[in-house]
C-alpha cells in the first residue's frame, strides 16, 4: 500500500437542524423561509443522509414511518392534505407530530395551514418552505447530506492538481514528494494539501482536500515550514480536488519489476473506490516534476479516448499480421524521401 | 508491527518543537511510524502530519511502529514521550 494504513475516520453522527439551514443557504443557496419551531433548530438533529416523503404516514399507516429522516412535503402530500376536511387533516398531520422529527421541509411553493404549522410549533418540530421545485430541491439537499456524512479518510502524501488532473504522490517520508510538489507549483500548478490529506467518498469518487491545519503549508526539508498561499497567491492553490492518479514514488530496486509498456494498469482501492496507481522508482537525472505532468497529459489522453501503449500494441499486432501475409517487410524509415537540411 | 499506547504528559502539547524532536528521532530509524489518534492516523515522519494532530496533555495517542528496527524504535520514541519532550 503506497501510503500505509488508511482506515476511515469517524463520521459526522449528527448535524444540528440550524447548522444544515445556514449551509443550505450559504453554500447551496436555497432560501429557506422558517414556519414554526425556529428556536428548536440547535436542539433537533439529523442522522442520515436519505430523505423521507411522508404521503403514507399522512395517510395513516406509520408502521415503517422513518421518522428519523427529515420530511420532504411536496406536491402530492399538499394536496392531499388540502383534499381533507380540517378535522382529518389535522388528524393526518398529527400521525407526523407525534413522533420525533428532525425537521419538515415544503417544497415548491407549497405552505401548511396555520392550524397545522401551530401543531408543528407545539410538537416542537422546526418546519421550513422552500420556493424550488421538490425533485430539484431533494437532489441538492441529498447531495449536501450525502458529503456530511461521507467516509472518509486521512493519507499520507502530496496531492497537487496537474492540468486539471488530482495527482496524489505518495512514497515513504524523505523520498521527495513535497518537493515534486513545490516543482510542480512552480511550474503553475496548484497545491491541495501536503502531508495530511482528506479524502471523502462522494458517489463513486474521491475528493482530496487539507485539513484545517495543514492549508497550504509545506514542509521542505532543511528549510522547514512555508506557507504557499502566502508565498504563490491563490493561483497556486485549491481546496479541494477529485483524486485521479495515485503517483507511488519509490527508490530504485532492480529487483522490483516495474511497468514497461503501460499496458497493465495498476489500480488501488481507498474507500471501495478504484484508482489508477502508477509506480515510479526514483533514479539520478529523472525529473520527476516533468513526468508528473506527463502522467497528468497521458491520463487526459486516455480519458479523451486516445491510450498511446494500446495505438502502439495495435500498430505492432496489425504489422505481424501483415508479415504472416507476406504483406511487409521489416520495418522500414518512416519517410519515403529525405530531403537533407542544410543550410 | 508493534503497538503501545502513551500518554502526552508536557503541559504545552505536541506543538512545534516537539513533533519536530519527535520525527527526527523517528526519522534515524529504518521502521514505518503511524499515529493514531481518535481514530485518525497520520505519518509520525512528517511533522505537518504529527502536528495536525495539535495533540493536548493528557492526550492519548496510539504509536505503531513496523520495521526491521521496530523495538528499538518504539523504545526510543516511547522514552522521548516519557521525557515530556525535555520540555516541563
Amino acid at each position: 500500500m503506497p501510503f500505509g494504513a488508511h482506515p476511515p475516520i469517524p463520521k459526522k453522527e449528527k448535524i444540528s437542524v440550524a447548522y444544515l439551514v445556514q449551509k443550505l443557504r450559504e453554500r447551496v443557496h436555497i432560501d429557506l423561509q422558517a414556519c414554526a419551531s425556529e428556536e428548536q433548530c440547535e436542539n433537533s438533529y439529523v442522522t442520515e443522509a436519505d430523505l423521507h416523503r411522508p404521503g403514507l404516514a399522512l395517510a395513516g399507516y406509520i408502521k415503517t414511518f422513518t421518522y428519523q429522516r427529515i420530511q420532504v412535503i411536496g406536491n402530492t402530500e399538499s394536496e392531499y392534505l388540502e383534499h381533507l376536511s380540517e378535522d382529518e387533516r389535522k388528524k393526518a398531520f398529527s400521525n407526523l407530530t407525534q413522533f420525533d422529527i428532525p425537521v419538515i421541509i415544503t417544497t415548491d411553493h407549497n405552505e401548511l395551514d396555520p392550524e397545522l404549522q401551530e401543531m408543528a410549533q407545539k410538537a416542537g418540530i422546526p418546519l421550513f418552505k422552500t420556493n424550488i421545485e421538490t425533485t430539484k430541491f431533494m437532489f441538492l439537499l441529498r447531495d449536501f447530506l450525502e458529503d456530511q456524512f461521507a467516509m472518509q479518510t486521512m493519507v499520507h502524501g502530496t496531492m497537487v492538481d496537474v492540468y486539471g488532473i488530482g495527482i496524489l504522490i505518495a512514497g515513504k517520508s524523505g523520498i521527495g514528494k513535497s518537493e515534486v510538489a513545490l516543482d510542480l507549483v512552480e511550474r503553475g500548478h496548484r497545491l491541495v494539501a501536503d502531508d495530511v490529506i482528506i479524502l471523502t467518498c462522494k458517489g463513486n469518487n474521491l475528493i482530496g482536500a487539507a485539513t484545517e491545519m495543514n492549508k497550504h503549508f509545506m514542509e521542505i526539508r532543511g528549510l522547514g515550514i512555508i506557507d504557499i498561499m502566502s508565498m504563490f497567491g491563490i493561483r497556486a492553490i485549491r481546496y479541494q480536488k477529485r483524486l485521479e492518479v495515485v503517483l507511488e514514488l519509490s527508490l530504485w530496486d532492480e529487483s522490483k519489476d516495474i511497468e514497461r509498456t503501460g499496458l497493465d494498469k495498476d489500480q488501488m482501492d481507498i474507500l471501495d473506490v478504484e484508482v489508477p496507481l502508477v509506480h515510479l522508482p526514483i533514479t539520478p537525472g529523472k525529473n520527476i516534476t516533468v513526468i508528473a505532468e506527463v502522467i497528468a497529459m497521458n491520463h487526459l489522453l486516455s480519458h479523451y479516448g486516445y491510450d498511446a501503449a494500446q495505438a502502439f500494441q495495435d500498430k505492432v499486432k496489425t504489422n505481424i499480421a501483415k508479415k504472416q501475409r507476406k504483406e511487409a517487410d521489416m520495418p522500414r524509415r518512416a519517410i519515403e524521401y529525405f530531403e537533407g537540411d542544410t543550410e | 508491527m508493534i503497538k503501545e499506547e502513551i500518554t502526552i504528559t508536557n503541559s504545552a502539547g505536541l506543538h512545534a518543537r516537539p513533533a519536530a524532536s519527535l520525527v527526527k528521532l523517528a526519522s534515524n530509524y529504518k521502521s514505518d511510524f503511524f499515529i493514531h489518534m481518535q481514530g485518525y492516523t497520520v505519518n509520525g515522519k512528517s511533522i505537518l502530519g504529527v502536528m495536525t494532530l495539535a495533540a493536548e496533555q493528557g492526550a492519548k495517542l496510539e504509536l505503531q511502529v513496523d520495521g526491521p528496527d521496530e523495538e528499538e524504535a518504539l523504545k526510543a520514541i516511547k522514552d522521548l514521550f516519557e521525557r515530556g519532550f525535555d520540555e516541563d
